[in-house]
């Protein structure tokens, strides 16, 4: 298109909608420009009955807001989580009633455990008609009530800036979370009945999350990091969402303590730095998570002690003591009792506690560490990556992958073993570069959340890490990839199996493989009915080449790898035991 | 096994009764007894909800997790013995010909109990007080035969000299008072 033209049909699109702006505005119309306000450029979304007139309003706003047509709503739901986690704005998505709003569910639920900002405007039947079982009626505001930070139900056009921009305050500020706005049909096509003002929203009575610690509580975390002998720090996805990378890097620098990260705040610091000892939980690091049994202070930051970090949480860390800097008041004992609780947005108060912590470099602690790492190399890595095998085995792939992007790629891992791997075996140099899904566990995250990724971060390479498993749950994604051209690369390491419940059908249940293997498609073939190109790679000698092919391509590309059939991942902290029970093997 | 009462400041809008008790819910707590209405300050619910526990910790992340809710301003957990509260109970008792006589006076004066309305073949008598002295003139009663028994959700005032309503965020709050 030549440039010169499309800047004047911008400009002509602009002046229109200003001279809409003077008119009284539909519901619809108000929507659009309530997004425009907020400075959303992207929307996610599949169109229906109960929310055609917003899409006939898109329509004329296509030029500011570019909408992704997904193909089933899941994927529009999880494309704003990949957008929001890249990019730390609300992701958006716009969908119809019923079915529409029910297949977001999972996304809803995914966004609210991981803390991902997400605003989801969703149609809703005529407000005469809500109530009376009419076509594509379902509640909701009752169903996604639980799994919501906020929801609203709007029935007037009226309504729609204020809460809109409540919608974007909420789900945007303390602990971020999904909202959904449930909008009746009547809403969006009535005129509104004085002129579009647009105020975003800055504060809310009952609503008041506390960014800026207490003064007492920080001096008191601060007394407890200075006073101990082997303190040692837990980090999560709050430090990425408050962007603290910086204030972490200076705190534990000046203090000397060594860093281990949840499966969420892996990147929050650089793999390579030599505080790093590696990540924590059920398939973490072996001294990461022993350690945590051996340390006198644990200082969590913008974490929650999950269950899967904790493994039994009674015999978690009962020798040390416990500073808990967490935004989220309701998190504080909830699972580990705090003696320190310090609450408050991670980024204000690690940069509180550096002016207040003693220089030091704890050696003879750090030291400690590297006898289990020792025995990891040993007994794990350097069998993982140097394989006697057949196959390919998945470490060695994301090893590769690893040295080949340098370590600076965007990963989108879905769920199962392939996500232990994406997490262990690429070493993450900059922030913002794992986008998993931890609490909820989703299979079929990662392709929709990919392509979300990458419309967030169109400068970084996305690569999406996938078990053959998960990518038959959104496979039809492809087809929103190949549409909107996002060169997504994506590697399916194919194993033919559920491989993380037949490893624990293996350990646990006695081998007895039950309902695990996979029958699969040639999901090449597939790739290319929907217009992605790719190949399989099947041989060890084939690997780099195959990488390099992926990498290379402007396009989206799909690598499909053949892995070794019943590959474990270790270590591993059995459920349920103590994370001193780690095993090897 | 504690009593506990959660007074629960909120924005008055619709659903969130439900997604209060949602968190009630996941923890498989039984609601012993509810009741909502507006506070002196315009705008601003006051729910009163009675749980039965034994731990404490429960109770205190429920309250946080209830805290935790956009529309929430304010909540407070108290044992018995930190508050006044009352309920309010209504009995109606038949009076059919040849029945057993009420002996009112003795239940004015030892029940502190009233009757409220009376037709032909029935009485309603109003009984104000804790559960137990609800319980205890139900006992009383129940040899005459109860048509119908119905007991309010408890209310409360915290034993401390401000109102709860000084805890809530500032702002410019209307009165009613």
């Amino acid at each position: 298109m030549n440039p010169t033209v499309s800047v004047l049909t911008e400009e002509k699109s602009r002046a229109d909608v200003s001279a809409k702006l003077l008119k009284p505005l539909t519901g619809s119309e108000a929507l659009m420009q309530c997004l425009v306000e907020e400075g959303v450029s992207t929307i996610f979304g599949y169109p229906g009955g109960a929310i055609m007139p917003v899409y006939d309003a898109l329509f004329d706003y296509q030029n500011r807001i570019h909408h992704i047509l997904v193909r089933h709503e899941q994927g529009a739901a999880h494309a704003a989580e990949g957008y929001a986690r890249s990019t730390g704005r609300a992701g958006v998505c716009l969908v119809t009633s019923g079915p529409g709003a029910t297949n977001l569910v999972t996304g809803i639920a995914d966004a609210l455990i991981d803390s991902t900002p997400m605003v989801c405007l969703v149609g809703q039947v005529a407000q005469k008609l809500l109530g009376t079982d009419a076509f594509q009626e379902t509640d909701v505001i009752g169903v996604t009530m639980p799994i919501t930070k906020w929801n609203y139900q709007i029935t007037s056009a009226d309504e729609i800036p204020e809460m809109v921009a409540k919608a974007f305050y909420i789900a945007q500020s303390g602990r971020p979370g999904p909202v959904v706005l449930d909008i009746t049909k009547n809403a969006q096509q009535e005129l509104m009945s004085r002129p579009f003002v647009y105020q975003k929203c800055e504060k809310l009575v009952s609503y008041r999350p506390r960014l800026v610690p207490k003064t007492e509580q920080v001096e008191k975390a601060a007394e407890l990091i200075n006073g101990a002998k082997k303190p040692y720090m837990l980090v999560g996805h709050g430090v990425l969402i408050a962007q603290a990378q910086a204030e972490l890097k200076a705190l534990v620098e000046k203090t000397g303590i060594p860093v281990a990260t949840t499966l969420l705040g892996q990147s929050a610091f650089p793999a390579d730095h030599p505080l790093y000892t590696g990540w924590l939980g059920m398939h973490g690091s072996y001294g990461s998570n022993v350690m945590t049994n051996q340390c006198d202070l644990i200082i969590g930051v913008g974490m929650r002690f999950d269950d899967r970090v904790t493994g039994n949480a009674e015999l978690f860390a009962r020798q040390a003591k416990v500073v808990h800097i967490e935004i989220d008041p309701a998190e504080i004992d909830k699972i580990i009792k705090a003696d320190a609780p310090v609450v408050g947005d991670a980024r204000e108060v690690l940069s509180r506690l550096l002016p207040l912590v003693n220089a030091n470099d704890h050696t003879a602690w750090r030291n400690e560490f590297k006898k289990y790492d020792a025995v990891e190399q040993e007994k794990v890595i350097q069998p993982a990556l140097a394989p006697t095998t057949e196959k390919i085995k998945m470490a060695e792939a994301i090893d590769l992958l690893s040295r080949k992007t340098n370590g600076e790629a965007v990963l989108v891992a879905d769920v199962g073993q392939h996500q232990m791997m994406a997490s262990a075996y690429y070493q993450y140099k900059r922030p913002h570069s794992l986008i998993t899904s931890g609490g909820l566990g989703t299979m079929g995250f990662a392709l929709p959340a990919a392509f979300g990724a990458k419309v967030g971060a169109p400068d970084r390479e996305v690569i999406a890490i996938i078990g053959d498993g998960c990518f038959q749950m959104t496979i039809q994604e492809l087809g929103t990839i190949a549409q909107s051209k996002l060169p997504v690369k994506i590697i399916i390491l194919n194993n033919n199996y559920l491989g993380m419940v037949r490893q624990w059908q293996q350990l646990f249940f006695d081998r007895r493989y039950s309902f695990v293997e996979l029958q699969n498609p040639d999901f090449i073939t597939i790739g290319r009915g929907f217009g992605v190109a790719g190949h399989t790679c099947a041989k060890r000698e084939d690997l780099s080449a195959s990488l390099d092919t992926l990498l290379a391509s402007q396009e989206p590309y799909l690598l499909e790898i053949l892995v070794e059939k019943e590959e474990n991942v270790f270590p591993m902290v059995p459920a349920g035991t103590s994370v001193a029970d780690i095993r090897l093997e | 096994m504690n009593t506990y009462t959660i007074c629960i400041f909120t924005e008055n809008t619709i659903g969130l009764l439900n997604r209060i008790t949602i968190i009630f819910t996941r923890r498989r707590i039984n609601i012993e007894s509810l009741t909502v209405s507006e506070t002196e300050r315009k705008g601003v619910s006051r729910f009163t909800i009675v749980i039965k526990h034994e731990s404490r910790e429960t109770v205190e992340k429920l309250v946080r997790q209830i805290r935790r809710i956009v529309e929430v301003m304010a909540v407070f957990g108290y044992l018995n013995d930190e508050i006044v509260s009352n309920e309010i109970a209504l009995f109606k008792i038949g009076t059919p010909l040849g029945s057993k006589p009420l002996d009112i006076e003795y239940i004015n004066k030892h029940f502190n109990a009233w009757v409220v309305y009376w037709e032909l073949d029935y009485v309603v008598i109003e009984k104000t007080g804790s559960e137990k002295q609800i319980f205890e003139f139900f006992s009383y009663i129940k040899p005459h035969g109860i048509l119908e028994f119905v007991r309010s959700g408890r209310v409360a005032v915290g034993r401390t000299e401000k109102g709860l309503v000084e805890y809530l965020p500032e702002t410019e709050w209307e009165y009613y008072l």
